[in-house]
């Protein structure tokens, strides 16, 4: 079955998500993966979904326009064949913390260690808190160390970028254990 | 000796009361058997609940000693726990777990950290053991099941638990 990503993003306000789910249960949408949050003042759906009935996204044709109307941008896209699966990733995740005085380039810096070395974000928010004067800005990353790569490496790889962009870092594992 | 089919979610009984042992017989010794051939047959298992193998009775065994994060901390090797019954807990701690009847899902749960539970062992003695970290998750996660939870009944947070809490 056709699998399509979809994407929506608007003001908050109670009754985003039913409106959206109203509309796809009534396409004979099923919604497979989805994750929503608020974002700022917006909230935003991602969602994986597929119907027997709809091979193409211009097969879903106006049915998105009701949301448009009421300030939701919408976006989809044709998945290929198997985006929908998640590939299997060996390792153990850890998470890191990064949190200091806003200032450009911390969520890039901090990716960039973690990219060159081919190593695979599956979760990762931040949030820029505190006082206008001061702000802070938190970040947590999940990542997938793959087998052979210790908490102490990353660790090592961090160290460094605490320096330089004066924030404040810490790894961990992330205890997940099934019983 | 007998490895048991895990029933998986959702098989009904997985959501069943069990009913406690009042009777310590040659079948309670074999549903211990039952219980841990087939936690040692699943590899990566550290504990499996009665109903888990489709007994709707109060029993569970746990064995953390073998797991990579069980090895770093205090425990008791095997236990084979009869009508366990957790009779102090203290403190919190939050782990992410997954369930052998739940496959590819895990959620960030919250356990008390110290806990002592009573039951009797494989020859009917009753036991109280006090124990803390992994140990006592992985009991806690057991006898959930004899009562019909499943951890996804006990997530406490999404996936980012420490950072959505500072939302005000």
């Amino acid at each position: 079955m056709q699998h399509f990503a979809l994407t929506i993003i608007g003001r908050d306000r109670p009754g985003i998500v039913s409106q959206v789910t109203e509309i796809l249960f009534r396409l004979g949408c099923n919604i497979a993966d989805s994750s929503c949050s608020i974002l700022g003042g917006q909230f935003s759906m991602i969602l994986i979904v597929s119907s027997p009935q709809i091979n193409s996204k211009e097969d879903f044709g106006e049915a998105f326009a009701p949301l448009e109307e009421n300030n939701l941008s919408v976006f989809i896209r044709d998945l290929k064949p198997g985006g929908e699966k998640r590939q299997e990733l060996a390792g153990n995740l850890c998470m890191i913390s990064v949190y200091g005085s806003d200032k450009p380039g911390i969520v890039y810096r901090v990716a960039k260690e973690l990219g060159d070395r081919q190593i695979n974000i599956t979760d990762l928010n931040t949030k820029l808190i505190g006082k206008d004067k001061s702000p802070v800005y938190v970040m947590m990353i999940e990542a997938m160390l793959p087998d052979g790569v210790e908490i102490e490496e990353v660790e090592g790889w961090m160290s460094s970028l605490k320096q330089e962009l004066q924030v404040d870092i810490s790894v961990r594992t992330l205890l997940s254990v099934e019983l | 000796m007998a490895v048991r089919e895990v029933l998986l979610y959702p098989d009904p009984r997985l959501k069943q009361a069990c009913a406690a042992i009042d009777v310590f017989d040659k079948e309670t010794k074999q549903l211990l058997q039952d219980l841990v051939d087939t936690m040692v047959a699943a590899g990566h298992s550290v504990g499996v609940a009665a109903p888990q193998i489709g007994e709707l009775r109060r029993a569970v065994v746990v064995d953390v000693s073998g797991s990579k994060l069980g090895q770093k901390q205090k425990n008791h090797g095997l236990l084979q726990m009869v009508n366990p019954e957790i009779l102090e807990e203290e403190g919190q701690q939050i782990v992410r777990e997954g369930c052998m009847s739940v496959p590819d899902y895990t959620g960030n749960v919250t356990r008390a950290e110290r806990i002592v539970v009573q039951f009797l062992d494989h020859q009917g003695k009753l036991q109280v053991v006090r124990t803390e970290g992994f140990e006592a998750i992985a009991i806690q996660h057991e006898l959930d099941h004899l009562d019909g939870y499943l951890f996804l009944d006990r997530v406490s947070s999404l996936k980012t638990d420490l950072f959505r809490r500072k939302q005000k």
